[in-house]
């Protein structure tokens, strides 16, 4: 390809993704996903308005409280169904709004509209996700006072907070590239995206060799602080951070491959859709 | 494959079990070609394999040379105004044209110049910022159209375009057709308002459960239904005297008096009785006001074909 046609495909990309950006951020659709991440917020809060006095002195479980809401909450349900909203809606809800066609009538190749529109989904779940995730965080320490502060604020506070971050980025990454699939797969991709994220809840119980199937396995290994998952978990060892970080982005390139390859077989039939 | 023409070749499309056209051979040159048949028939279907938003399941089809498989150079070359009455959520009709044309790879100010330009030419200048979704039906046809033909494209692909469209409208967008095919370029029409196709296209294609029916000018398609004699109005001065002169050719089954209107005849060799009725004005020196085909029109032909099988929408 010419320099002045990779200037065009990215300009194409760039284009497409504000595109998906503006769409996930900015249009009524987005206010389920601001429900959703509203949730977290609201308990939060609700919590530091209610808490104890005798609790609120005591900073020393706030980084346990958090880990245990990241994983069993925020990550297992907020991040998932968010995800599942915004990158499901890529394509399938271009074809309920039956306007898919006019970017199939664009002059770029269907790997490109895959790429722009993934790449505008990443960012827009990105976004509202560190925030909320950021938010969260911030009110699980901010009710102990000055001790929650200090914690919140010491290297090690700060440390936590961008490793849940990475963990919430790299779960769009894979959880995106995974839910576009299934827009383009699927006339009800909620049913598949129930099924999985019974298997993503399920791994904690499954042998290792079951366990590498699943996103949460690899993401989990980026937590800072380890929680209990009860007493029939099996454990694994846990995957060192390069190889996590190798087989997410390997298994989200490979779904995003499959998503360009299905799109380059799509069809507009709206009324069968 | 050639590079002027839009090629069908032995192209067939089944949704599951569904016939949407079948082995449909074509070549489609240069200028206006109107394509008519009834709710059902496959105009949609082949207009969506033209543009590739739909695979063929068999047979091949290229546009300029172009295989509808490489989107990237097809829409270089090709606008599509399709028959859906939907539009991107939330978009003004100067943003659905800016976003058009920036996939197109135009810059943000040669995108605002064309989308301006474009907006203009189907007069929609005063309704740029406004949501699409607040357009009447006329805006929003007029926007597909926009849309269409915006990047400049050598082939235009109109399903049902008229629609919703007011008689100045209609008239405006006619020429707008027109002058896209005097300069060279493709422009396919679909239409279920045969007087309109007649009036604006070069060649028809005719199209019945998914097969070609019939395809050329209309004069070429009528001359080929033999089954049928081709009818002829005459108005001058004697009528009389003309009709009992062409009663005597062989091929001629009627000649017909209506009043104000002239003689009406039916010959199954036109060429024939057009030498012959030349001779019989000179002989007799009658005057003549017209002579005109009575039924060379899209919809004389199709009913001759299909029998009365038109009725409205498309497919």
């Amino acid at each position: 390809m010419t320099t002045s046609a990779n200037l065009l495909r990215r300009r194409q990309v760039v284009t497409l993704a504000k595109h998906e950006i503006r769409r996930s951020l900015f249009s009524r659709r987005s206010l389920a996903v601001y429900l959703l991440v509203g949730m977290p917020l609201a308990l939060m809060l609700l919590r530091a308005l209610f808490m104890p006095g005798s609790m609120r002195a005591d900073a020393t479980h706030a980084t346990t409280e958090f880990a245990e809401v990241f994983h069993f909450f925020l990550l297992r349900f907020v991040v998932f169904f968010a995800n599942a909203m915004i990158f499901v809606r890529l394509f399938r809800g271009e074809i309920l709004e039956k306007s898919l066609h006019y970017t199939l009538l664009a002059p770029l190749p269907r790997t490109v509209l895959v790429l722009g529109k993934y790449l505008g989904g990443v960012l827009s779940a990105s976004v509202i996700l560190v925030i909320t995730t950021t938010l969260t965080y911030i009110l699980v320490f901010l009710p102990h006072g000055s001790a929650g502060v200090q914690q919140l604020l010491s290297s090690s506070g700060i440390a936590n907070l961008a490793s849940y971050v990475l963990i919430v980025v790299l779960a769009c990454f894979a959880y995106g590239a995974l839910f576009m699939l299934a827009g383009l797969f699927f006339k009800n991709p909620m049913v598949p995206a129930i099924l999985f994220l019974g298997w993503e809840t399920l791994t904690p119980f499954l042998p290792t060799f079951l366990k590498v199937l699943s996103f949460v396995h690899y993401l989990v290994s980026f937590a800072p602080v380890p929680v209990s998952l009860g007493a029939f978990a099996l454990l694994a060892r846990p995957v060192p951070g390069w190889i996590a970080l190798v087989a997410l982005f390997v298994s989200s390139a490979l779904l995003v491959y499959v998503a360009s390859r299905v799109a380059r077989r799509l069809e507009v039939t709206y009324s069968v859709d | 494959m050639s590079a002027t023409k839009i090629v069908f070749h032995d192209v067939s499309k089944f949704y599951g079990e569904v016939l949407g056209v079948n082995k449909v051979n074509l070549e489609v040159a240069p200028g206006l070609t109107g394509l008519v048949g009834p709710n059902g028939s496959g105009k949609s279907t082949l207009m969506h394999l033209m543009t590739g938003l739909l695979r063929p399941s068999r047979g091949e089809v290229s546009v300029l040379g172009v295989s509808p498989d490489s989107p990237e150079e097809l829409f270089r070359l090709v606008g599509y105004c399709t028959q859906y009455d939907s539009f991107p959520n939330g978009s003004t009709g100067l943003s659905f044209l800016r976003f058009a044309l920036s996939l197109n790879g135009y810059s943000k100010n040669e995108a605002d110049e064309r989308a301006w330009a474009s907006l203009s030419r189907v007069g929609l200048t005063d309704a740029a910022n406004r949501r699409i979704a607040g357009y009447s039906k006329g805006m929003r046809q007029r926007i597909k159209l926009a849309h269409a033909h915006c990047h400049d494209p050598q082939v235009l692909v109109l399903d049902e375009p008229l629609n919703g469209l007011d008689p100045m409208g209609r008239a405006e967008m006619i020429d707008l057709f027109t002058a896209f095919a005097k300069e060279g370029r493709h422009v396919i029409v679909s239409s279920h308002i045969l007087h309109e196709v007649d009036v604006i296209s070069d060649g028809v294609i005719m199209i019945h459960g998914g097969a070609i029916v019939a395809e050329g000018e209309i004069r070429e398609v009528r001359g080929e239904i033999t089954s049928h004699p081709i009818q002829v109005l005459i108005r001058c001065d004697q009528p009389h005297v003309v009709a009992s002169r062409i009663f005597e050719l062989e091929h001629v089954v009627e000649a017909r008096l209506i009043e104000d209107e002239g003689l009406l005849v039916r010959t199954r060799d036109a060429s024939d009785f057009f030498t012959n009725f030349n001779r019989i004005v000179i002989d007799t020196g009658v005057i003549v006001e017209t002579v005109a085909p009575a039924d060379e029109s899209v919809h004389a032909v199709y009913d001759y074909l299909i029998g009365d099988g038109l009725g409205g929408g498309s497919a």
